[in-house]
């Protein structure tokens, strides 16, 4: 009887041709164009909560509507506080464990009420990069995202195509790029909508490009 | 588009928040009577005019305020955090 190995499947379909990586099943289409979408949700993901302005909240040393890089557990992370008090931390596939395990660790040495989820599983993460993706978040969302507004390292929530969804601006070489978290169930639909809304600026599905949070997108295949 | 002011978020859409009714006084439980309590629970003055709210920004910073609204016209003056104080 052959050996199969579990393979994990994200909330957004992944477009052909199709491969595994960190055990995830994930699109290996490569697209050039302008305006590109691709999954994030293997990214390990955890979310914090904990007093907006208590001991944690310096620790981590995260602004409310802001993110911040930094090397942790041995891994490159990238924290964010969409919202007063809670925390998106997200890390390279495979590191959820070494990522929660740092943030009890930092929980652990504070005394406040403190909650520490890992959420890999959980979030749909994609994201949307190109010159043109403020115009097509502009049809699908309220807010203002121009640079005066929104500049690289902003992190926000608010509703995109009618979803609640924290928008991450995490720029790459020199290029708009943004993150955006939903709930799983939601999370199909979000990039689905994002496609309809972006083909009038040729949006194109790509596949995810490892690590995926560093400052510098590393060129893998 | 009505926008609402939120403490925390900026001025954001009102789609973005739940109405959790307007702020009325809160009877002691221990020495309120049943119609009383009743009346707290469930009727409302329907002012026309400006009243103070209660709302819950559900897809933003996920977080009760209070803001004061004029119901003919939905001028809104700026808003605090619930938690504050101010909202109970």
């Amino acid at each position: 009887m052959p050996e199969t190995t579990p393979v994990i499947h994200g909330p957004v379909a992944p477009a052909p041709p199709v491969g595994v990586l960190a055990g995830w099943a994930v699109s290996r289409r490569r697209s050039g164009a302008a305006l590109t979408l691709s999954d994030h949700s293997l990214l390990a993901k955890a979310a914090v909560k904990a007093p907006w302005q208590g001991a944690l909240a310096d620790v981590l040393a995260v602004p409310f509507a802001g993110t911040l890089r930094r090397t942790a557990a041995s891994t490159e992370l990238l924290l964010t506080q969409p919202g007063p008090g809670e925390w998106l931390v997200l890390a390279p596939p495979g590191e959820q464990t070494a990522l929660v395990t740092w943030l009890e660790r930092c929980a652990a040495d504070v005394d406040e009420l403190v909650s520490v989820l890992d959420v890999t599983h959980g979030l749909c993460l994609v994201r949307l990069t190109g010159a043109a993706a403020p115009d097509l978040l502009a049809k699908e969302c309220a807010l203002d995202l121009s640079e005066r507004r929104c500049p690289d390292r902003t992190a926000l929530r608010t509703a995109v195509s009618r979803v609640a969804a924290d928008i991450i601006r995490d720029d790459r070489d020199g290029n708009r790029s943004y993150l955006l978290a939903c709930e799983r169930s939601s999370g199909q639909y979000l990039f689905d909508s994002l496609l309809d809304a972006g083909a009038e600026y040729g949006v194109e599905v790509t596949g995810f490009e490892p690590p995926g949070v560093t400052e510098q997108t590393a060129r893998a295949d | 588009m009505i926008l609402l002011p939120c403490p925390w978020c900026g001025p954001r859409d009102a789609d973005e928040f739940g109405y959790a009714g307007e702020i009325r006084p809160r009877p002691d439980p221990s020495t309120t009577t049943p119609a009383e309590w009743r009346g707290y629970l469930y009727l409302r003055r329907n002012t026309a005019g400006w009243t103070r709210e209660r709302w819950f920004h559900r897809m933003g910073c996920r977080r009760y305020l209070v803001l004061e609204r004029d119901t003919t016209n939905n001028d809104v003056r700026p808003s605090t955090d619930a938690s504050s104080g101010s909202g109970s």
